[in-house]
């Protein structure tokens, strides 16, 4: 299991990278193992306005559904497309091609957590 | 397989085989079972689908025998199907009713001799199954033994089954027909295999004592099968559009509504719940099971309701994504709405269009 250095996390299991004021996220390593096989992924829609924990997504496997909430305050500005036809990338790139959405952030990122944080978060 | 008290899972022979191969454990049926290995439900699935042989531990299941003169006339009477038309070495796909028509449980039935044949039945059910089973017994001259605890279930499903399976058998399985058993020895002990399964592949159902458990489990993954847990499982009988019972049967529905007549013969006498069915047929089924596809995007899940014409009309008893046929369900819905109206299924309070099918939802490679 990794967990990228360059990253930020959320105790709901996502990901973050911070670029400017554009926020990109996905789901953490632990979380696409957890879950298994990826078989559909609800996008949330393009210009959407979302809290920071609001539940924006759907992550559905073979057996569970699952809710994916918006690790920061913003405007959805992109979805990544390619997993409509492709939801299985979730499970094989969890940090790159499976990305979910990017947010042009209007909060802070204070409650997000660093890799240490979330590698001390997962261990207990 | 043995139970361990009320509040304890049990387990099978081969609960530690199933840790060893990094199976996910979860509590099914009262049992500690593996939902999928290290491989992943989907790999699994397509093991079985594709080509390969996939092998399930299915010990939860129970076995019940059933001996003496009046086993025919016993079963006649307990169960739904005509077993008058079962010979020898041959097995039937059946139902176990109460008096109000509806399903106990559903069963095969293996004929073994005129005065002794072999019942397989659902995990969940089995005590209550083996409880209703002695009761009515003590009318016919049988015995009715619950050999659940001593028994190991295998199932070897997929294209390469036979080939995999033949090499740890002094029977060759070429003259074992689909819906045929013979009773054999692997590995010197006597065991009972039939061509039968729940996948929609060929394959086998393998029937044998908990002490060679481990030993011809180990011997068919190292001839090649893969490991497959419940959820590639439930994927292959949703594929088929194969009842469980829970969801498509259950003691709410009659073989009316489950599209069960094919195994309920009215016409070989008085037997359990017959009664109740001929009533049923005559005011109709209070709602009828049917298969559907999503026409827009989405996983149709159990539970899910189902729309006609802008109206709630029932709900989703199995559901799946399934990797060649899409969004598929088998739902129950108002008997008006079996054969027209718009349907849709509500998911996450929207409504995703769907239209009826037929099963099973992919082709079947049963060897008929």
């Amino acid at each position: 299991m990794t967990i990228p250095v360059d990253l930020k996390y959320t105790k709901e299991h996502e990901w973050v990278r911070i670029e400017g004021d554009v926020a990109t996220f996905g789901i953490s390593d632990h979380a696409q193992e957890a879950l298994g096989d990826i078989v559909f992924v609800e996008l949330p829609e393009v210009g959407r306005t979302v809290d920071a924990g609001e539940a924006c997504a759907v992550v559905e496997s073979v057996k569970a559904v699952s809710d994916m909430y918006a690790p920061v305050a913003g405007e959805v500005i992109e979805v990544n497309e390619a997993l409509e036809s492709s939801p299985e990338q979730v499970n094989t790139n969890p940090y790159g091609t499976g990305w979910i959405a990017k947010v042009k952030m209007s909060g802070d990122t204070a409650e997000l957590l660093s890799d240490d944080e979330y590698n001390t978060f997962l261990e207990e | 397989m043995s139970d361990v008290g009320a509040n304890k899972l049990a387990k099978t022979s081969l609960h530690e085989e199933h840790i060893r191969l990094d199976g996910k454990m979860v509590p099914f049926a009262g049992f500690d079972m593996p939902v999928q290995y290290s491989a992943g439900a989907l790999k699994e699935y397509h093991v079985v689908r594709d080509d390969g042989a996939g092998l399930f531990d299915i010990s939860h299941m129970g076995q019940v025998r059933v001996t003496g003169a009046d086993s025919l006339k016993f079963l006649q009477y307990v169960t739904t199907n005509d077993v008058s038309k079962v010979v020898d070495g041959q097995v039937q796909y059946s139902g176990l009713l109460n008096t109000e028509g509806t399903f106990i449980d559903d069963i095969t039935t293996y004929r073994i001799s005129g005065n002794e044949y072999y019942l397989c039945i659902n995990a969940a059910n089995r005590h209550k199954d083996v409880a209703h089973l002695q009761e009515k017994a003590a009318h016919f001259d049988v015995a009715v033994a619950d050999e659940s605890d001593d028994t190991t279930l295998l199932a070897l499903q997929g294209a390469k089954a036979q080939s995999m399976l033949q090499p740890l058998v002094d029977t060759d399985l070429e003259s074992i027909g689909y819906y045929k058993f013979a009773q054999v020895h692997v590995n010197r002990k006597t065991a009972i295999i039939s061509r039968t399964g729940y996948t929609g592949e060929d394959g086998f159902e393998i029937y044998i004592p908990n002490s060679i458990a481990v030993e011809v489990w180990r011997q068919l993954l190292a001839g090649g099968a893969g490991p497959i847990g419940l959820a590639a499982r439930d994927m292959l009988r949703t594929e088929m559009g194969y009842a469980l019972y829970g969801h498509e049967i259950s003691a709410a529905v009659t073989p009316v509504e489950a599209k069960l007549m094919w195994i309920t013969r009215l016409e070989k006498g008085d037997f359990i719940g017959r009664n109740a069915v001929i009533a049923r047929k005559a005011e109709g089924p209070k709602k009828r099971l049917i298969a559907l596809k999503l026409t827009g995007r989405g996983i149709p899940r159990e539970h899910y309701k189902v729309y006609v014409d802008g109206k709630e009309s029932g709900e989703i008893t199995s559901g799946m994504h399934s990797p060649m046929a899409g969004g598929v369900a088998l739902a129950y819905v108002k008997p008006e709405h079996a054969e027209s109206g718009e349907l849709s299924v509500v998911i996450r309070n929207k409504h995703v269009p769907a239209e009826r099918t037929t099963t099973p939802f992919v082709r079947s490679n049963v060897r008929r």
